[in-house]
């Protein structure tokens, strides 16, 4: 078993590097190449100037689509890290928060990939990759007895809920990341015009379309949380610190959609609110470090 | 008047979204209140503290405002829903079928359709082929032209009423389970002891046994606790529970939360008069004697007396220093203080006794039976619960049906031509790009089917801050 998690670490590790590599390539693409052009002319006078002029093009074609294969190659590794892992669990690795981390980024990663393909968006990657790349970071400053696979205590055991309230959370949380690069992108497109970024109406379609598969799996994450919280302590609502700050993200999306059918709001203003969501989501990924209550055992 | 403005006050999506922000903002305040943040900010800047406190204080979700803010949305919901019912229904069942050039011509995206045939043939042909593609259509004649109207998945749109109303049956479930349910969150309950339920069951629990299962660091992996239900002392049912698995006896449910250790006691006055004989759990008290050991204190109000009794420490490495008893493994320390004014002693007495011993301290003698283990069940009655569950079906599916299977509308306008006819469609898709490609696709299809040519025409939309924001994909 321990040859498999640390096979499994190694396949994160590879993971780690086709996704920091990824990154670069989609930042690379996003932003455009600076190309510099030298003039020189000759004056009345007979003197020569020179002048030297910037400008930003996009970037090759073929830098998207490397950007894309390493992604893929991210996803691979990945993958089979969270197999490995599984096999040496016997369980999905969704215990923890290095388990639940290393999830997260393959979801991530899935859920970026099937976007880009839906809406053929590459631009997207330059927000959501180096997200990813982010938490890989932070998967690797966690302590390592995280990564030993220990069994799962009294409260937990209960495999089914576990696999499916987790996971979804895991889905929600990279759908929003997804819906947030989608904003974050809009926000540029919609103020500074860039020629080769996607039309701002794609990318407003693209977060909503990204909330409307979060927001239900955030849902069913409140849902079947009460109902675990139901079987496991007997009340399927505590006000439990992790429990409310899913409610405050959950409530903040639905705000969300709600003023996609009010007039003149459906734009930019929308946008900054799947900004302040996504940081909803950031709080209460990260709130076990802060929170006491009955999920600090998620903690670290 | 008045009732008008509260009317339209209760159905502004505006007022619903200042509604939920508030909510959510409350949320935010009650989450941060059971974190460190707060006290962190206090730390940072000294001058918060007294609001830090205040905000620690305050009890967000059991507060008024909150109470006031939850019903403010459920009346705004049930409000909404009864004033868009009516409009959401003709809108499936009556469509309005006629359309202006205007609307045609400024669509972000339409299609053309040219044809040598008479413009009711066209009409019929554009109408079979959309309805291949499971499209509902309706035409109208209107000075010489045939208005077309197409719709997809119409019922979706009275999805959002089971959405909403599940929103509020998760209210009424809290609070039906508050009113007519109970919840007892420590039942202690020492191993072969009995405990009264109570809450008007008139039930009676014992444990028969409790295990646990410990890892190699000493954590609890399993606990078990085996227990009888009874009823004027006749048992009724008996079974197991575990974390996760809780046992169920009738609507009465009962949950496995946790475990300690407890001391089998006899306690007897000078008289030989028995005053407590059963177990008493270790835990829930906090001695000066040893803090971090497992303790409980019991009062004897006739003799005037309150017993401690402390065990040995579970962790002597933890804080050896605060541990002035150094009892060993099978000792227990008897500690009797004085209770009220008739008390027989005057100052504490104590002794350090050992498993199947007895002392006398004051008129008091105690007897250290043996160690026994006890378990904490929550005990719950929820009348609320098949309201939640049906709550979370109705909110799931309505959802689900709202965002994957969108309302989508097409219109048209058939003109007859000198060569013909034209048939000019367009989807009601204003800033609405999935709903542009969805129509793209119908267009083509329609095409296809048809035997004839589409020309497809795109108008580039306004500028995302200054559109008039129509909806055409739906929120929940």
């Amino acid at each position: 078993m321990e040859s498999l998690v640390r096979l499994s670490f190694y396949c994160f590790a590879a993971a780690t590097i086709a996704f920091v590599a990824s990154a670069a390539c989609y930042l690379a693409y996003a932003i455009g190449r600076v190309r510099l052009r030298r003039r020189t002319m000759a004056t009345s006078v007979g003197t020569t100037m020179v002048a030297h002029e910037a400008s930003l093009e996009p970037a090759a074609v073929g830098v998207g689509r490397f950007a894309t294969l390493l992604a893929w190659f991210g996803v691979v590794f990945q993958a089979t890290s969270i197999l490995l892992r599984t096999v040496a669990a016997g369980r999905l690795p969704l215990s923890n928060m290095y388990e639940f981390s290393t999830t997260f980024v393959l979801l991530a990663g899935v859920v970026y990939l099937l976007f880009e393909r839906w809406y053929g968006v590459r631009q997207l990657g330059a927000i959501v990759l180096p997200l990813i790349v982010a938490m890989c970071a932070y998967i690797w400053v966690l302590p390592a007895e995280l990564r030993e696979v220990n069994a799962l205590i009294p409260a937990l055991q209960n495999r089914p809920l576990m696999t499916v309230h987790v996971s979804m959370a895991i889905l929600a949380y990279a759908t929003f990341a997804v819906a947030f690069a989608a904003a974050v992108l809009f926000l540029i497109a919609n103020r500074w015009h860039v020629a080769w970024l996607p039309s701002p109406d794609l990318l407003d379609d693209l977060g909503y379309r990204a909330v409307t598969i979060g927001f239900p799996a955030m849902s069913l994450v409140l849902i079947l949380g009460s109902v675990w919280a139901y079987r496991a302590w007997g009340t399927y609502w505590q006000w439990d610190p992790k429990e409310t700050a899913a409610l405050f993200t959950w409530l903040i999306y639905g705000v969300y959609l709600h003023t996609r059918s009010l007039r003149g709001w459906r734009g930019s203003r929308s946008a900054v609110i799947l900004l302040v969501a996504f940081g909803a989501v950031v709080f209460t990924y990260f709130g076990n470090y802060v929170f006491g209550g009955l999920h600090a055992y998620g903690g670290v | 008047m008045v009732v008008d403005r509260i009317w339209r006050f209760f159905c502004s999506v505006r007022a619903a979204i200042a509604e939920i922000t508030i909510l959510a903002i409350l949320v935010l305040a009650g989450t941060l209140r059971g974190s460190s943040v707060p006290q962190a900010i206090a730390d940072i800047f000294p001058v918060t503290t007294p609001i830090i406190n205040r905000w620690y204080a305050w009890d967000v979700f059991r507060s008024l405002p909150f109470a006031a803010i939850l019903t403010l949305l459920a009346v705004a919901i049930a409000v909404c829903t009864i004033n868009r019912a009516p409009g959401i229904w003709q809108a499936i069942a009556h469509p309005s079928v006629t359309t202006t050039h205007g609307f045609l011509r400024n669509a972000e995206i339409s299609v053309l359709f040219v044809a040598s045939m008479p413009a009711d043939a066209l009409a019929k042909q554009l109408e079979s082929a959309m309805r291949g593609n499971r499209y509902r259509t309706l035409s109208e004649e209107r000075n010489g032209e045939i208005h077309l109207y197409a719709d997809r998945s119409r019922f979706s749109r009275l999805a959002t009423f089971p959405f909403h109303l599940a929103l509020i049956m998760i209210l009424a479930g809290g609070i039906v389970g508050a009113a007519w349910g109970f919840r007892e969150n420590e039942f202690y309950i020492p191993e072969g002891s009995v405990r009264e339920l109570g809450h008007g069951t008139g039930l009676d629990v014992r444990l028969n046994d409790f295990s646990e299962v410990y890892r190699e660091d000493g954590t609890a992996l399993a606990y078990r606790s085996d227990v009888t239900l009874m009823r004027n002392g006749e048992p009724i049912q008996s079974g197991s529970m575990t974390v996760n698995n809780p046992l169920t006896v009738g609507d009465i449910v009962f949950y496995q939360s946790g475990f300690g250790q407890a001391v089998a006691l006899r306690v007897e006055d000078s008289a030989g008069q028995v005053l407590f004989d059963d177990a008493l759990p270790l835990g829930p008290f906090q001695s000066k004697l040893n803090p971090d050991a497992p303790a409980a204190r019991m009062d004897f109000l006739p003799a005037g007396v309150a017993l401690s009794v402390i065990a040995p420490d579970e962790n002597p490495a933890n804080a050896p220093e605060l541990d002035t008893l150094h009892l060993r493994p099978g000792e227990m320390f008897f500690m009797i203080r004085p209770l009220g004014a008739n008390s027989p002693i005057t100052q504490p007495i104590g002794a350090t006794v050992r498993q199947g011993e007895s002392v006398q301290l004051g008129d008091l003698s105690l007897s250290f039976v043996r160690e026994r283990r006890f378990s904490v069940l929550q005990v719950a009655r929820n009348p609320g619960i098949p309201l939640f569950i049906a709550a979370s079906v109705l909110l799931v599916g309505g959802l689900a049906i709202t965002f994957y299977f969108p309302h989508r509308r097409v219109r048209g306008i058939v003109s007859t031509t000198q060569d013909g006819s034209v048939a000019r469609l367009a989807p009601i898709a204003r800033r609405d790009w999935s709903a542009k490609r969805v129509f793209e696709q119908l267009a083509s299809d329609v095409g296809r089917r048809s035997g004839i040519d589409p020309e497809l025409h795109v108008n580039e939309p306004a500028s995302p801050t200054t559109g008039s924001g129509q909806r055409s994909a739906p929120s929940p």
